[in-house]
C-alpha cells in the first residue's frame, strides 16, 4: 500500500517536472512574442528541473524497465549463465553508481561549504544539486531491488524497453476500435 | 592503452545487456579514473552540468510529449483517409498513399517502429482486400515506415546535434529533401510495380471530399507546419518550436480529435442539435476539459510514457557526454584521423568505412546508441576530411534508417511480424527489395551531398550569411 502511494508519487512528481518545463518554456516564447519581453529566470529554472527529471528519473527508469540496452546475445546464453551474467553486470552497475554517490557527496559538501547561489535565483547551489546525490542513491535501491530479484529467480535479466512491443500498443487500439465498428 | 580499456569496458558492458547509459559511464569513469587525474567530485559535477546545462538538448522530451500525444490510431486514420483521396486514384495508388501517410505520419510522431503499427495495421490489411499481394504491402509499409527517423522533426537528428555540437536547426532543414526524395523514390517504384502487374487503382472522390478530408487531417499536420515553419523561418529554435508542439499536439488530441482525455469521443455537433447549443456546449465542456485533464487518466499515462522515453534518452546522453569527454582528452578521434590520413584514404573511401561500419552497428544497436557512440569519432574525422558535419550527419541517420529493417534488432521487422501474424524469416524477406532500393539510396545520399546541403545552404543564403 505505502509502496503504491510512494509509486504514484514518483511517476507524479516526474509528470509533474515535464509538463512544467513545456509550460514554462512555452511561456518564455509567448513572452517574446507576445508581450516584446523575457523571463530572465526561467532558463535557469526550466535547467534545474531538467536535471531533476534525468538524474531522479534513471533509477525509476530502472524499476519499470526504460531504459534501452544490448540484450539479443546474453539471451541466447543458457539461463544460468545468463542469471549469473545479469548478477556481475548489476554488481559493476553498483559500483558505477557508488562511485558517483561518493563523487557527488564530495562535490556537494564543497558548494555547501562555499555557500554559492544560483545566477538568477537566491537559492544556495547545492540545493538543486543535491539530486546528484539522491538519484544515485535512489539508483543504488533500484538494483538492489533488481540484484534480488535475479537471486530469487524472479527474473533473468535486466527489464529493458523494446521500442517495437511499445508500438505494438497503438496496433492493438486499432484492432480494437476496428471490432467494435464491425459489431455495431 | 586507455582507449582499449575504453572500448573493451564499453563493449564488454554493453554485451552483458546492462542499460547502454550505464555501460557507458561506468567505461568512462573506470578509464578516467585509471588514466588520468580527474577527481569523482569533478566527474559528478560533469555528469550534473550535462543534464543541466544543455538547453537545445530539451527539445528531445517535448518533441516526445507532442508525438506521444498524436501518435494514435485515430491521428493515423485521419492521415490515411488524406493520403488515399489525393493519391489513390493513381495505379498502385493504395500503396502510394501508404507511403505517403507513412511519410506524413512519421513527421508527427518522430519515431519508426510507431509509424509502421499504425499505419501498417490500418492499411496492410486493406491493400490485401483490394488486390494488392500481402508481401508488397508488407514490404512497402516496413521500409516506409523508417521515414520517421529521416523526415523532420525527428528525434534521432537531435541526438545527433547533442553529439556533435551540430546545430539542430541545421540539421532538421537538410533532412526535408532527402526525406521527400525517398519517399518519392518508393513511390515511382511502386507506380512501375503496379503498371507492369496491373495493381487496382481507387476512384477519384472527388475535390470536395479530398478538401474535407485535408481539412480534418490538417488539425494533426499543423504540427509539422508549426514546428518546420517556426525553425526554418528562424523565428524560434527547436526547443521553443517543441515546447510550443507539445502543447499544441495536446489541445489537438484532447480538444481537437477528442481522441482521449475527459471529453473522448464527445462529437462537436449532436444529432439534430441547435447552432446555439452547440457552440454553449462546446465553449463549456473545451474550458473545462483543460483543468480536467490533469487527472485524467488517459492523459496522465501519455504524460508519463513521454516521460519515460525521455529521462532514458537524457541519461543515455548525460553518460555519453563523459564518453564523449573522455574520447577528446585521449586524443581519439584526433590519432585515428592521423592514421587515416596516413593512409591515404580518400573521403569517399572513408565514407564506404562509414557506412560498412554503421549497417553492421545498426543490426545490434539502437540508432541512439549507435549515434552517441560512433558521432563523436566520425565527427572530428569527417571534419578533417572536408566532409560537411550535416552531410555525415543525414548519411548517419539513413544508416540507422536500414539498421531498422535488419535482424535481429529491426524494430520495423518486429512490428511488421506482429501486425501481420507472420514469422521473421517471411517479413525480412518481403522488405529485402525494398531495401536494396534503401541501400541505393544511401549510395545516393553518400555521393551526391547536395541533397542534403541544398536547403540548408539556400537558407543561410536568403537570411543573407
Amino acid at each position: 500500500m505505502l509502496g503504491k502511494i510512494l509509486g504514484r508519487l514518483e511517476e507524479s512528481f516526474l509528470c509533474l517536472l515535464l509538463v512544467s518545463m513545456t509550460f514554462l518554456v512555452f511561456a518564455e516564447v509567448v513572452a517574446r512574442f507576445g508581450f516584446n519581453a523575457g523571463i530572465h529566470w526561467a532558463q535557469e529554472i526550466t535547467l534545474t528541473m531538467s536535471a531533476w527529471f534525468v538524474l531522479f528519473g534513471a533509477s525509476y527508469g530502472v524499476k519499470v524497465g526504460s531504459h534501452i540496452g544490448v540484450d539479443v546475445f546474453v539471451k541466447m546464453l543458457p539461463r544460468n549463465v545468463h542469471r549469473a551474467i545479469t548478477m556481475l553486470a548489476i554488481v559493476l552497475c553498483l559500483f558505477y553508481c557508488s562511485l558517483f554517490l561518493y563523487g557527488s557527496w564530495i562535490y556537494l559538501s564543497k558548494l555547501h561549504m562555499i555557500g554559492i547561489e544560483m545566477e538568477d535565483l537566491p537559492i544556495p547551489r547545492w540545493m538543486p544539486t543535491s539530486v546528484l546525490f539522491i538519484g544515485f542513491a535512489l539508483l543504488i535501491v533500484r538494483f538492489l531491488v533488481l540484484l534480488w530479484g535475479v537471486v530469487t529467480h524472479k527474473t533473468d535479466g535486466f527489464h529493458l524497453a523494446d521500442e517495437a512491443k511499445e508500438s505494438m500498443h497503438i496496433a492493438e487500439e486499432i484492432r480494437a476500435k476496428n471490432k467494435q465498428e464491425e459489431a455495431n | 592503452m586507455a582507449t582499449a580499456a575504453l572500448f573493451i569496458l564499453l563493449f564488454a558492458c554493453m554485451f552483458m545487456g546492462m542499460p547502454i547509459a550505464i555501460a557507458l559511464g561506468l567505461s568512462s569513469v573506470t578509464t578516467i579514473l585509471m588514466f588520468s587525474n580527474d577527481s569523482l567530485a569533478s566527474i559528478a559535477l560533469k555528469l550534473f552540468e550535462a543534464t543541466s546545462e544543455h538547453y537545445t538538448l530539451l527539445a528531445i522530451p517535448f518533441f516526445i510529449l507532442s508525438s506521444a500525444f498524436l501518435s494514435t490510431g485515430g491521428v493515423a486514420k485521419r492521415i490515411i483517409n488524406f493520403a488515399i483521396d489525393s493519391v489513390g486514384h493513381i495505379k498502385g495508388g493504395l500503396a502510394m498513399a501508404s507511403i505517403m501517410a507513412c511519410m506524413l505520419f512519421a513527421a508527427v510522431s518522430g519515431s519508426s517502429p510507431a509509424t509502421v503499427a499504425a499505419i501498417g495495421s490500418i492499411v496492410i490489411a486493406g491493400m490485401v482486400r483490394s488486390g494488392y499481394p500481402e508481401k508488397l504491402a508488407a514490404g512497402v509499409i516496413t521500409t516506409s515506415g523508417t521515414l520517421g527517423i529521416l523526415i523532420p522533426p525527428s528525434i534521432v537528428m537531435l541526438v545527433y546535434s547533442a553529439a556533435t555540437e551540430v546545430s539542430a536547426s541545421r540539421m532538421f532543414m537538410a533532412g526535408l529533401i532527402p526525406g521527400v526524395m525517398m519517399g518519392f523514390l518508393l513511390m515511382v517504384v511502386i507506380y512501375i510495380v503496379a503498371r507492369v502487374t496491373n495493381l487496382p487503382a481507387q476512384p477519384f472522390p472527388g475535390f470536395l471530399q479530398l478538401a474535407k478530408s485535408g481539412g480534418i487531417a490538417l488539425g494533426g499536420l499543423m504540427l509539422i507546419i508549426i514546428v518546420l515553419g517556426s525553425i526554418y523561418g528562424g523565428i524560434a529554435s527547436p526547443t521553443e518550436a517543441a515546447a510550443a508542439a507539445a502543447i499544441y499536439a495536446f489541445l489537438v488530441a484532447v480538444i481537437g480529435y477528442r481522441d482521449m482525455g475527459p471529453i473522448k469521443d464527445m462529437p462537436w455537433r449532436k444529432e439534430g442539435e441547435g447552432m446555439a447549443s452547440v457552440f454553449i456546449r462546446n465553449t463549456v465542456q473545451m474550458t473545462l476539459a483543460i483543468p480536467r485533464s490533469i487527472y485524467n487518466r488517459e492523459v496522465n499515462k501519455v504524460v508519463l510514457d513521454a516521460a519515460k522515453v525521455s529521462m532514458m534518452l537524457l541519461f543515455i546522453i548525460a553518460n555519453a557526454m563523459l564518453f564523449a569527454h573522455v574520447l577528446t582528452t585521449e586524443r581519439i578521434p584526433h590519432s585515428v584521423a592521423e592514421t587515416i590520413l596516413q593512409w591515404g584514404l580518400p573521403a569517399w573511401g572513408f565514407l564506404i568505412v562509414v557506412n560498412i561500419l554503421l549497417l553492421i552497428a545498426g543490426n545490434f544497436m539502437e540508432p541512439t546508441a549507435i549515434l552517441l557512440i560512433m558521432a563523436p569519432i566520425l565527427f572530428p574525422i569527417a571534419v578533417q576530411l572536408g566532409i560537411d558535419p550535416i552531410h555525415l550527419g543525414i548519411i548517419m541517420v539513413v544508416n540507422m534508417e536500414i539498421g531498422m529493417l535488419t535482424p535481429p534488432v529491426g524494430l520495423n521487422l518486429f512490428v511488421t511480424a506482429g501486425i501481420t501474424g507472420r514469422d521473421m524469416l517471411w517479413v525480412i524477406k518481403s522488405v529485402l527489395p525494398w531495401m536494396l532500393l534503401l541501400l541505393f539510396f544511401l549510395m545516393l545520399i553518400t555521393y551526391v551531398p547536395q541533397i542534403s546541403l541544398f536547403l540548408p545552404e539556400y537558407i543561410d543564403a536568403m537570411k543573407g550569411y
